[in-house]
């Protein structure tokens, strides 16, 4: 049993892995770069404002008071933790930095 | 042994100090010292406790897709003795979690070390002092493992337009080496829905122990954040061999009060209820652990006040009912979340 645990979770650990190479391989930044860029075609920057107050409300406003922000830099860290922490949706993550920093 | 979790934490703060220097972008992310600090006078059954407590967070970005954090917990809980005398009591240092997260890809993120425990939410998401509406634990906080040192995947992702879909997967090894980094050996996992519209997340857990008594441990968690009125409701319910029950409590922001508005806004009442029922574990080994030692039923309420949004007076009553002696909970202090940038960030 804990045999085929073990090579599950290693084999879960290696197709991400092995995914997130050959994602990179499609451009400096893969995937995310096609998110990103995505994001950006798809919402002028009031639009992308206003969607990433709404996904920051939605989504930080379940655990916590909205806090003040921060400098875009501080900001970037501490979307990265939640983004773990919270398990926040990629464009989630990208929408809440765009509102936050402005 | 203590020793370990500082230890830990200074090295992580040099590292960060060092990578901080070694940033030349100015987008890019930054070292943060953040974490909350707080002291609370907790009256238990009539005993008192002051409790003083610093709970310092160290988040290390690394490249695009690295994260090494970790978080310690040093505690004071001091009491009178009951013959008399000045207060006195342990403090206590424990190192919660320190942990490398690799975003593979937008699914996927590895994290590898001693992280929090993915069962539920108030142990990952809802424990700081900041956060938490009432300061009191739930009674089930403890029938779950608080840490696991191992292996995670985790990731949320969009289901599609309506439904967002999160995950969580990890095994941990058994660590008694030191008093810090104890875990015990154990698979599980966590699953969610949230639905952005209604802004609420469904979810359940599971974890398998796989030494001694090799029991399993489920639950289920529910969140609510109102559309229409300054609300947010949490529910928890987890069973395992050691006991099962469930608490919700809902916190609700007087900002919608049309008198004193500047007061209202920073005021929030709070309220908890919740049920225990011990399971087949002596009464002994339910209070070694953190658990009630009889079935226990409690009710309680708060009122917070935001001085701004890091920093809340908190006050509480609350009332536990149960075969072992009805207690009274009373609950006053100050909770502070700070934030420090470990370098340049430059302006707003």
């Amino acid at each position: 049993m804990k045999t085929r645990i073990s090579i599950l979770i290693c084999g879960l650990a290696l197709g991400s892995i092995v995914y997130a190479k050959s994602a990179h391989a499609e451009g400096p930044s893969g995937k995310k770069e096609a998110s990103t860029s995505t994001v950006t075609q798809s919402y002028d920057a009031g639009a992308m404002r206003a969607q990433g107050e709404q996904r920051f409300r939605a989504n930080c406003g379940r655990c916590h008071a909205a806090p003040q922000k921060f400098p875009p830099r501080m900001m970037a860290t501490v979307l990265r933790h939640m983004r773990v922490r919270a398990t926040i949706t990629d464009d989630d993550m990208r929408l809440v930095l765009f509102y936050m920093s402005q | 042994m203590a020793v370990a979790s500082a230890d830990v934490f200074l090295v992580l703060f040099f590292a960060a100090t060092m990578a901080a220097a070694q940033l030349p972008n100015a987008d890019r992310p930054v070292p943060i010292l953040t974490g909350t600090a707080g002291t609370f006078s907790f009256v238990t059954a009539g005993q008192q406790e002051l409790n003083a407590q610093i709970n310092p967070v160290l988040l290390l970005p690394l490249g695009d897709r690295w994260l090494v954090e970790g978080r310690g917990e040093f505690q004071g809980a001091f009491q009178r003795p009951p013959d008399g005398g000045p207060y006195g009591g342990p403090v206590s240092k424990n190192l919660d979690y320190v942990q490398a997260d690799y975003i593979a890809n937008p699914y996927v993120t590895v994290t590898i070390g001693r992280f929090l425990t993915p069962f539920g939410i108030f142990n990952e998401r809802l424990y700081p002092i900041w956060i938490r509406s009432l300061q009191q634990d739930p009674l089930i906080l403890p029938l779950s493992a608080e840490s696991s040192d191992g292996l995670m995947l985790r990731g949320g992702f969009p289901a599609n337009s309506k439904v967002n879909f999160t995950y969580a997967a990890y095994v941990s090894a058994v660590s008694t080496s030191h008093n810090n980094l104890q875990s015990d050996r154990n698979v599980g996992g966590r699953v969610s829905f949230f639905l952005p519209g209604p802004r609420v997340e469904i979810g359940a857990s599971w974890q398998k122990l796989l030494q001694d008594a090799r029991a399993n441990a489920f639950g289920f968690h529910f969140a609510w954040l109102s559309t229409q009125l300054p609300l947010n409701v949490h529910s928890e319910y987890a069973r395992s061999n050691q006991g099962s029950g469930y608490w919700i409590d809902g916190a609700y922001r007087l900002s919608q009060l049309h008198f004193w508005q500047k007061a209202m806004r920073r005021t929030e009442i709070a309220g908890r209820a919740e049920q225990f029922f011990s399971g087949s574990i002596s009464p002994n080994g339910a209070l070694a652990l953190g658990l009630s030692p009889a079935n226990a039923r409690e009710g309680e309420f708060g009122l917070n006040y935001y001085l701004h949004d890091g920093l809340k007076v908190v006050g509480s009553y609350g009332r536990q009912f149960s075969s072992a002696g009805n207690m009274n909970l009373w609950t006053a202090g100050i909770a502070y979340r700070f934030l420090i940038p470990l370098g340049r960030v430059g302006t707003q």
